[in-house]
């Protein structure tokens, strides 16, 4: 007897549909899975049929033969559990084979027969189209944001099979109200002083600037980095289904209901490798870090101690918003469109105010060598944070909350698209004349700047696209860049260090 | 017997293996540079007190397989491609200054034209670690001397000593300045300073000990420093940490009878400490060309009246932050300590810039004195 079930597998943050057809025999009794499948996968053969077998069905005594069809694809994971046991089931003619031909399934089975989320069930149930999934239950909020179907859950094959031949109701379980996480509770409101650095953040967040914290350590970089994804309004729908298929292949963890809506945080560690940031691996081709951060802020803490080799693997989705890995076997587009924010220290003792710096010659040139190049090129805003002192901490104002800043940032952004249809810091360099023109004095301003070398050409542009967003951001609404724009903008452009004296920002 | 000259022997003998200060001193002093690198390739046999150099163990072996790769031919060749001349203890051309020297240098390499330094003489040493200000006072000084026909020496460092020569080089007609280096005369190091070691060259001199080809080894540093201190008459400190190089020039000055000075510095400035320290032990305290002048005996009273500044004169709003400049502060700090608003802060410290009044490194805005638009 024959049977083809729906299924489906990942690669990268895509689903593939995937036909498993089952073949039993009357021959020596055999399992064969073939088709591609990785390792994981082909271990399904004792899954599939311990589950089979303590579910109280009989195994048959036949040679079965499993192809996964396309079978020049690549499959990975247990998500074929569920299918290659229903399929063998309707092989066997325990199920009748119209019964399941309305529905696709994606689960792994345990060899009690119960069913297990896998990763990836958003992309897999999208591949899936106009079939009924059937999930594991704790993926059901997960397959219901994603389906346009009614979404079928069981909590084990039993379920699924008694479903199907008709002998029981589809198990509905309780309605369960969806309880949204409360907000985080880290708010700009905690931070004492750092004026400048808090303006920065707004500003990054109104024009989508990447922005380098300097200073020495305790100046609270990682604590300002953090109230980032708070500044940034909620994503929209189709950013919102693209972050949620990514982290769902990742297998992170989603919120309570299933949909990724506020930018999330990426924070991978100076000593990830550049697979783990930038995706790939094997054959899966797992989303890195940077996709998890897709719309939304990928920070990168001590940006001068990630090796040189992962942060140029950045340049290219920085430029381009997505990022494509290939591997000999197949390859994936995935999405990569962030927010970067990253904090380092000036050298490797910290430094601090002029002359206190440690560091011999050497070790600070190198250090500011990995950072300095294209990389720094890719940030906008380069801004100095330092320890505050107990006068700040004590005197400093406690400054506005989250809220009050998302609001101006929220209407700085819609400012902007309705203006340039993109965030200002995508402004072209040729239309920056017609976007954010600027005021005589602050040309006279800039032109200063660029007579003494303290600015290049790309700086030049980066400084009039900062400007802008400050522009969008002031109270009093105005075409015109005007020279305190411009002055602030400047602020924005620390000078690394002696060393790199003469040349310029 | 020799197929070339003494110069080109006695190049090839200071580039040997494990070859020392006092090593070619005793081999020179007693032999000509031929029969010097005969004796050191293991070709003559050594007598005396030459013979005793090679007590230490394994010198000999060491010296004749280098001398075997050190063709005083092919190390002739090099000097000349690149211009360097070979200066020998007691011949013709070798610096005056050094001559009675207690551990002189008994062979030299020059580049540019030594006979330019002919009056007097000012060391300018100093942290490679500068401050703005210690950069600014280097600069200014090195232009004022020069201006004032005195001749800058200094040791083409990161920090102050570039500082000073840049201040030097920026003035027309001045002072020739001379530079003392550790590594070989074509080895730029720092790599930054390659047009500013060029331009010394071309204004003044460039004198090393080391042979061409030769790396800046670290120990090479406080031997430069010993030549640094016995060209120069005086020397002035800028900024020096407690424990720097410069503060081994001191050393070597003090040992030569060389007036050794020092700028001060605030007394938070790590960069400055050093140099506190030496005022604190009662040396002299140079604040502008004038002391340094009057320590050369070229001038008994000070000039007088301020220097005209070419700087627009900065708004009184403006003369407010800029006043609070004179220890490094932030952008933060200005705001607070002001009760300005951030854009206020940030608008004057632009024109403060952008006028050569303020510089900032690192997000730290120091105020800058006029030399600060040499570069």
């Amino acid at each position: 007897m024959l049977a083809a079930i729906l299924s489906a597998t990942l690669l990268g943050v895509e689903g593939h549909r995937v036909t498993v057809e089952v073949h039993v025999s009357n021959a020596l009794p055999s399992f064969t899975i073939v088709g591609l499948p990785d390792e994981v996968c082909r271990e399904a053969r004792d899954r599939v049929r311990a589950a089979v077998m303590s579910s109280g069905y009989r195994w048959p005594s036949k040679k079965v033969t499993v192809n996964l069809a396309p079978s020049s694809e690549r499959k990975v994971g247990a998500g074929l559990d569920l299918a290659i046991a229903i399929g063998v089931l309707v092989a066997d003619e325990v199920i009748a084979a119209e019964a399941v031909s309305p529905y696709g399934f994606v689960g792994e089975l345990g060899l009690d027969g119960s069913l297990r989320p896998v990763a990836g069930i958003a992309p897999m149930v999208n591949a899936l189209g106009r079939v009924q999934p059937v999930v594991p239950v704790a993926s059901r909020h997960e397959a219901e944001v994603i389906s346009e179907q009614r979404v079928r859950v069981g909590r084990n094959l039993r379920e699924v099979v008694e479903a199907l031949a008709g002998e029981a109701p589809w198990p509905t379980p309780p309605a369960e109200t969806v309880v949204e996480e409360p907000l985080p509770i880290v708010d700009l409101a905690d931070v004492r002083g750092q004026p400048l650095a808090r303006q920065a953040l707004e500003v990054a967040a109104a024009g989508g600037h990447h922005l380098l914290f300097v200073g020495p350590p305790g100046s609270g970089k990682t604590m300002l980095a953090q109230r980032m994804p708070g500044l940034l309004p909620p994503l929209s729908p189709q950013v919102s289904l693209v972050a949620t298929m990514v982290h769902s292949a990742a297998g992170v963890r989603l919120p309570a209901g299933a949909l990724i809506t506020r930018a999330p945080f990426r924070a991978p560690h100076h000593t990830s490798s550049i697979v783990a940031l930038v995706g790939g691996g094997t054959a899966s081709l797992r989303p890195g870090e940077i996709s998890l951060a897709h719309g939304g802020v990928l920070f990168l803490d001590e940006l001068g101690e990630f090796s040189p080799a992962v942060l140029d693997g950045l340049r290219q989705p920085l430029e381009e918003g997505v990022v494509r890995v290939a591997r000999a076997r197949s390859s994936a587009t995935l999405p990569a469109q962030f927010l970067l924010v990253a904090a380092t220290n000036p050298c490797p003792c910290g430094g601090g105010a002029p002359g206190s710096c440690e560091c011999d010659d050497g070790a600070r040139s190198r250090y500011l060598r990995r950072l300095s190049g294209p990389l720094l090129d890719r940030f906008d805003l380069r801004v100095p944070v330092h320890r505050p002192g107990v006068d700040e901490l004590l005197l400093g104002a406690g400054g506005e909350s989250s809220a009050a800043v998302a609001a101006r940032v929220a209407e700085a952004r819609l400012a902007a698209y309705a203006r340039n249809g993109s965030l200002n810091a995508q402004i072209p360099a040729a239309l920056l004349d017609a976007i954010a023109p600027l005021e005589p004095k602050a040309q006279k301003l800039l032109r200063a700047e660029l007579e003494q070398d303290r600015l290049t050409g790309r700086g030049y542009h980066r400084v009039r696209r900062v400007a802008r967003t400050l522009a969008d951001l002031d109270d009093e609404v105005s075409d015109l860049v005007l020279e305190k724009h411009v002055a602030m903008a400047l602020q924005f452009r620390v000078r690394l260090s002696p060393l790199l004296r003469g040349r310029a920002a | 017997m020799s197929d070339h000259t003494d110069e080109a022997y006695a190049a090839a003998l200071a580039g040997l293996d494990r070859m020392t200060v006092n090593r070619l001193n005793v081999l020179l002093a007693r032999l000509s540079p031929p029969e010097a690198f005969a004796v050191a390739a293991g070709h003559a046999r050594p007598v005396g007190l030459v013979a005793q150099l090679f007590d230490a163990d394994g010198l000999a072996a060491a010296w004749r397989s280098s001398a075997a790769h050190r063709d005083p031919g092919k190390v002739w060749q090099q000097c000349l491609e690149h211009d360097i001349r070979v200066l020998i203890r007691g011949r013709a051309g070798y610096p005056a200054p050094l001559l009675d020297d207690p551990v002189p240098a008994s062979v030299l390499f020059c580049r540019g034209d030594l006979q330019r330094i002919g009056g007097r003489r000012v060391g300018i040493v100093g942290t490679r670690n500068a401050t703005g200000s210690g950069r600014d006072t280097a600069t200014m000084l090195g232009r004022d001397l020069a201006t004032a026909g005195v001749h800058v020496v200094s040791g083409l460092a990161r920090g102050i000593d570039g500082c000073a020569h840049r201040g030097v080089l920026s003035v027309e007609s001045g002072a020739s300045p001379l530079g003392v280096v550790a590594s070989g005369l074509d080895v730029v190091y720092p790599r930054e300073h390659a047009s500013l070691w060029q331009r010394v060259i071309d204004e003044g001199a460039l004198i090393s000990e080391a042979p061409p080809g030769t790396a800046p080894e670290a120990y090479r540093f406080p031997l430069r420093n010993r030549v640094l201190a016995a060209f120069s008459e005086v020397l002035v400190v800028v900024e020096s940490r407690v424990s720097g190089g410069s503060l081994i020039t001191v050393n070597e000055a003090r040992e030569r009878g060389v007036t050794v000075m020092a700028v001060p510095g605030a007394l938070r400035n790590r960069a400055a400490e050093g140099t506190n320290f030496l005022i604190r032990d009662g040396c002299p305290v140079v604040i502008d060309v004038d002391d340094v002048l009057v320590a050369l005996g070229l001038d008994s009273r000070r000039a007088g009246g301020v220097a005209y500044d070419p700087r627009p004169r900065p708004t009184d709003a403006d003369l407010e932050l800029l006043d609070l400049l004179n220890e490094p502060r932030t952008l933060d700090q200005l705001m607070l300590t002001t009760s300005r608003t951030l854009v206020e802060c940030a608008m004057a410290m632009a024109r403060l810039e952008s006028t050569g009044w303020a510089q900032q490194v690192n997000g730290w805005f120091e105020r800058a004195s006029e030399s600060a638009t040499i570069r």
